[in-house]
């Protein structure tokens, strides 16, 4: 199957040559829902900082200009150079992660940063679509019959593993879970088979409980502990959900109206700038505010799963769908956590959250999804 | 190939079906989220708006103004003013010990002062003000101010203190206000003592009329931060805080200062002592008044250790309220009540005349009188008018001391009086049964004798001895001191002498004053002010001996006071009112260690009670009208 080596094969595709014909072809619609979700983060943040443009949302507002142009610029690349690109960029992904295991700045207790001198770099981040174009490039190359195969599953859970265990040495526990459960997806979606599904998540059953004794740091079983039960630590970690539970609560239907948020100007719900920034929009927009802001996070994955059914390839679809499912878990982890029904662990809300590699890296995983849809029509050598 | 087509539509449909089922996976994620933000939000709303006011309001406590305190004619006493303080707020100042080094260049900090400020830092919130010093002065406090940037954590700002502005001649009788302490906070739960910025009233009126200068806290509702920070105020006018009340005292404080003038000396700073004006239809006290005086403001900012030092070794005690509790024999002013009782008593015809020889022997001791010639034949009259103490010898040892401490009781002598400040003693009239109690011995006749000139155990006051005066001269009612105007007053007891023997005893005090021969005659008893010209006075010497006079002194007549150490020379005593024939003012005048009573005491008290008459017929000057509108 190695026809169509060169011929871009758009739906009212005119050649791959034109650069201007293609920004014509791309999905539009995805870019306006996420711009929009960019621009709620601008007027939240305007109204979690007080209403002080300089103190986030003038930089929320740039970077997501910048990451919009680095959407499309990623977008307009073939999807045949991310697919030849997906292991090297897995692999320097990974390079990365060991370099934090030896260079890593420290913050918090936790290294997760590499400094570079003029920028710094979380390379859980980078890792986040690499995973996904790794695993997608691995079922597209695996043919189907080994999909649940001992060896089929085994490659898979090497590519899966490998960063888990770094991020999780860092320690990340959020990220880590995030990974994983994105790489579950993708196989779960790359056709394995229920049998495997069924023993795996009976190991699972026992190896969870297993993981949280031993795999964990005491901080962050506390974390999950007070989680279940808030009033272990009134003042400590389970403050930040029961504060931010009564922002959200005392919004109401109706909100305090826009820079009203009384909890918001007393400072009750700490990081509502970035991780909590729900609470804002929920204590000053009310349910309505809330609601109309997932509605538009259900949009954009509703257009992104369509457009993984428009694409012919399976790294395509794989792409698509696992950094959709990347970006969801961001959304469920990080809504469940604000409203109180997960444990509090550091993931955005993403294009609203304030903070600069989120953006970058979401932004760049739209333009991943983009790019798929856009070269949608072209063959990707695949054995059968 | 049609193999791998099959398989790759084969994969097509399990990852379009695989797709669809986690999209509804998702979908069903959403739809918990959103009905877990409906129980939020709709559901619990009302729960969680209430949480969220509990954060946002916090109720801070208004401090009231404290009244003022002012005299019969408005001058003010005591009064709010303009306090210049520093503070520092913790958790501004980076380096809170180098902050307090800083502070210290420009204005000298204790290392009590300092000590104070650690704890105070300790046990309040970062964010909580603490007092770094307070009444600091304008040069001070705008060096600070221009130093300020330099100072983190460090605020220079102007609150409400306390003044007391009439040179301290009040300090005695207004007190002084302090931060409460443990024992104020148990005895009082009001919330405002538990302020660390307010004060209540330590001492005299201060003290006394607290509940009355205090006013009530008010409520100030505030929307504050995570932090305790306050972020907004809400004010309301009905939940302001009720300043306190002014106290308005019966005192005239020019009056006042005057008396405390007469107490200067040319040589030896002011005199030390205490003098009583009274009003003798109404106790009301138009003068009270200890010296030396202090200034109360020191104690308001805080005394320095060597302003204690100073006052702790002054032997002339300024702190010491001499006027209510100083405790002096009352020397030859007691003689009147020794007359009344022996009028009382029916025993003695006032006269029949006793020769002085100057001494009397009773048993195998000898009594001196103080004029050692003698004074030869005396009648009781000439007796007090003189102050022949061997009249007195001979009369007491008939009538008995029980008798005289009867009408020396009823005079006003041997109780305190509660005059709205404490620390006011008793004194004391001693009978038979109060020595046994107190010394466990019996009566003697010696103590007879030495009681019937007012010395020995008798003890008094110059409140007391001025409420004495005012009773003799009031002739019906037991005058009762007070202090406080507005206070509720019940009448006073019927004096319950004959008015005979009292217009007697007047007469007996008219001719000490008033006709040569009288030890404290003058011929123009109120110098020649026009306005006093024609007024007659009377009154009654005392000369307190502070030891006893040794018999080589005796032998070589080494008895004046200028010659001997100040601590060992008499007390001068006066007591006197005027005018003679319609009584207004009495007055009790003691000066420490000041000599014959006739000579100091009487000057002052002369000089004090044509004052008084004065300003009473004049009413207040033009200065006085400036404070009684205020």
């Amino acid at each position: 199957m190695l026809s169509g080596r060169s011929s871009f094969q758009g739906s009212s595709a005119i050649a791959g040559r034109s650069l201007k014909g293609k920004l014509f072809e791309i999905n539009w619609l995805l870019p306006t829902l996420v711009g929009v979700v960019g621009l709620v983060g601008v007027i939240m943040i305007f109204a979690a900082t007080d209403g002080v443009w300089r103190y986030g949302a003038f930089q929320h507002l740039t970077r997501i200009a910048f990451g919009a142009v680095f959407m499309l610029a990623i977008a307009l690349i073939d999807v045949r150079l991310w697919y030849r690109l997906a292991y090297p960029i897995y692999l320097i992904g990974l390079a990365l992660l060991i370099g934090v295991e030896f260079f890593g700045v420290e913050v918090n207790g936790s290294s997760r940063w590499l400094d570079f001198g003029v920028a710094r770099l979380q390379p859980s981040e980078v890792m986040k679509p690499a995973i996904v174009l790794a695993l997608a490039r691995y079922y597209h190359d695996l043919p189907s019959h080994r999909v649940s195969h001992v060896l089929g599953l085994l490659g898979a859970l090497i590519l899966l593993a490998m960063p888990m265990a770094l991020i999780l040495r860092q320690p990340d526990l959020g990220t880590t879970l995030l990974l994983g459960t994105t790489g579950v997806a993708l196989v779960f979606l790359a056709g394995v088979s229920w049998r495997v599904i069924g023993l795996a998540s009976l190991f699972a059953a026992v190896a969870i409980p297993l993981f949280f004794k031993f795999g964990l740091k005491a901080y962050q079983q506390e974390r999950i502990l007070t989680f279940m039960d808030p009033s272990r630590d009134p003042t400590g970690a389970s403050y930040h959900i029961i504060q931010s539970k009564i922002a959200l609560g005392s919004g109401g239907v109706h909100g305090k109206g826009f820079m009203r948020g009384t909890q918001r100007q007393g400072e009750y719900v700490p990081e509502n700038r970035t991780d909590f920034i729900f609470t804002v929009i929920g204590e000053e927009f009310g349910l309505i505010g809330g609601l109309l802001t997932m509605g538009l996070y259900m949009a954009v994955i509703g257009v992104c799963l369509w457009l993984s059914m428009t694409c012919k390839a399976m790294f395509s679809k794989l792409l698509i769908l696992g950094l959709t499912t990347t970006f969801a878990l961001y959304i469920f982890i990080n809504l469940g956590m604000v409203m109180g029904m997960a444990p509090v662990v550091g993931v955005p809300l993403p294009l609203i959250s304030y903070g600069g590699t989120v953006i970058l890296a979401v932004m760049g995983g739209f333009g991943l999804i983009l790019s798929a849809h856009l070269h949608r029509g072209v063959e990707l050598p695949r054995s059968g | 190939m049609p193999k791998s087509t099959a398989s790759n539509q084969n994969d097509k449909n399990t990852i379009s079906r695989r797709t669809a089922i986690l999209g509804f996976g998702g979908l069903g994620i959403f739809g918990a989220l959103t009905a877990r933000l409906y129980q939020l939000q709709v559901l619990q709303a009302e729960d969680y708006r209430a949480l969220s006011d509990n954060n946002r309001f916090n109720f801070n406590m208004l401090l009231p103004v404290r009244g003022e305190i002012r005299d019969r004619f408005g001058i003010t006493l005591a009064k709010n003013s303009q306090d210049y303080r520093v503070i520092v707020i913790p958790e501004r100042a980076s380096d809170l010990e180098k902050t307090l080094d800083h502070v210290s260049q420009v204005s000298e900090l204790s290392p009590s002062q300092r000590e104070r400020i650690r704890k105070d830092v300790k046990q309040n919130p970062k964010f909580v003000p603490i007092l770094v010093k307070d009444n600091v002065d304008w040069e001070t406090f705008s060096a600070l101010n221009m130093k300020l940037h330099a100072l983190p954590g460090i605020v220079a700002e102007v609150g409400q203190g306390r003044s007391y502005p009439e040179n301290g001649v009040f300090s005695h009788v207004l007190g002084y206000i302090g931060r409460a302490g443990s024992r104020d906070i148990a005895d009082d739960d009001d919330p405002l003592l538990r302020q660390p910025t307010f004060r209540i009233g330590k001492t005299g009126v201060e003290a006394s009329q607290e509940e009355t200068l205090r006013g009530a806290s008010g409520q100030l509702k505030v929307e504050v931060n995570a932090r305790g920070r306050i972020v907004r105020e809400w004010p309301d006018p009905d939940s302001r805080a009720t300043p306190g009340k002014d106290v308005w005292l019966t005192l005239d404080s020019e009056l006042q200062e005057f008396a405390a003038a007469q107490f200067a000396t040319e040589d030896e700073g002011d005199d030390s002592g205490g003098i009583c004006v009274i009003d003798v239809i109404t106790g009301e006290l138009r003068t009270l008044l200890s010296m030396p005086a202090f200034d109360a403001n020191l104690f308001v900012s805080g005394l320095t250790q060597s302003d204690m030092d100073r006052m702790n070794n002054d032997p002339k005690r300024p702190q010491y309220n001499k006027v209510i509790a100083g405790g002096y024999p009352p020397a030859s002013t007691f003689k009147m009540a020794v007359m009344l009782a022996a009028l009382e008593s029916g025993l003695i015809n006032p006269q029949k005349k006793v020769f002085c020889s100057g001494k009397t022997k009773v048993g195998n001791r000898t009594f001196h009188c103080w004029k050692r010639r003698g004074h030869g034949r005396m009648d009781m009259r000439d007796a007090l008018k003189q102050s022949c103490d061997t009249y007195f010898y001979d009369i007491s040892q008939l009538i008995g001391i029980e008798p005289i401490a009867n009408v020396a009781r009823r005079l006003g002598l041997g109780q305190s009086y509660d005059i709205s400040i404490g620390g006011g003693i008793a004194g004391i009239v001693p009978d038979g049964e109060w020595k046994r109690n107190r010394l466990g011995t019996g009566w003697r006749t010696g103590d007879t004798l030495n009681a019937s000139i007012g010395q020995g155990f008798v003890l008094a006051t110059p409140l007391q001895l001025a409420v004495m005066t005012a009773r003799i001269a009031n002739t019906l009612e037991a005058v009762e001191p007070h202090l406080v105007i507005g206070k509720t007053l019940s009448g006073f007891r019927p004096l319950d002498f004959d008015p005979a023997h009292l217009a007697y005893v007047r007469d007996a005090m008219w001719s000490v004053t008033s006709e040569p021969g009288g030890t404290a005659f003058r011929q123009f008893p109120f110098g020649s002010a026009p306005e006093l010209s024609g007024i007659e006075m009377a009154g009654k010497t005392g000369t307190g001996q502070v030891r006893g006079i040794s018999a080589a002194e005796r032998a070589t007549g080494v008895r004046h006071n200028s010659k001997v150490p100040w601590k060992l020379r008499d007390h001068s005593i006066f007591v006197g009112y005027a005018p003679y024939d319609r009584p207004r003012f009495a007055v009790g005048t003691i000066v420490e260690h000041g000599g014959s009573g006739a000579k100091r005491a009487a000057n002052i008290t002369r000089a004090v009670l044509g004052e008084a008459l004065r300003r009473d017929r004049l009413g207040p000057s033009d200065a006085a009208d400036t404070g009684s509108l205020n």
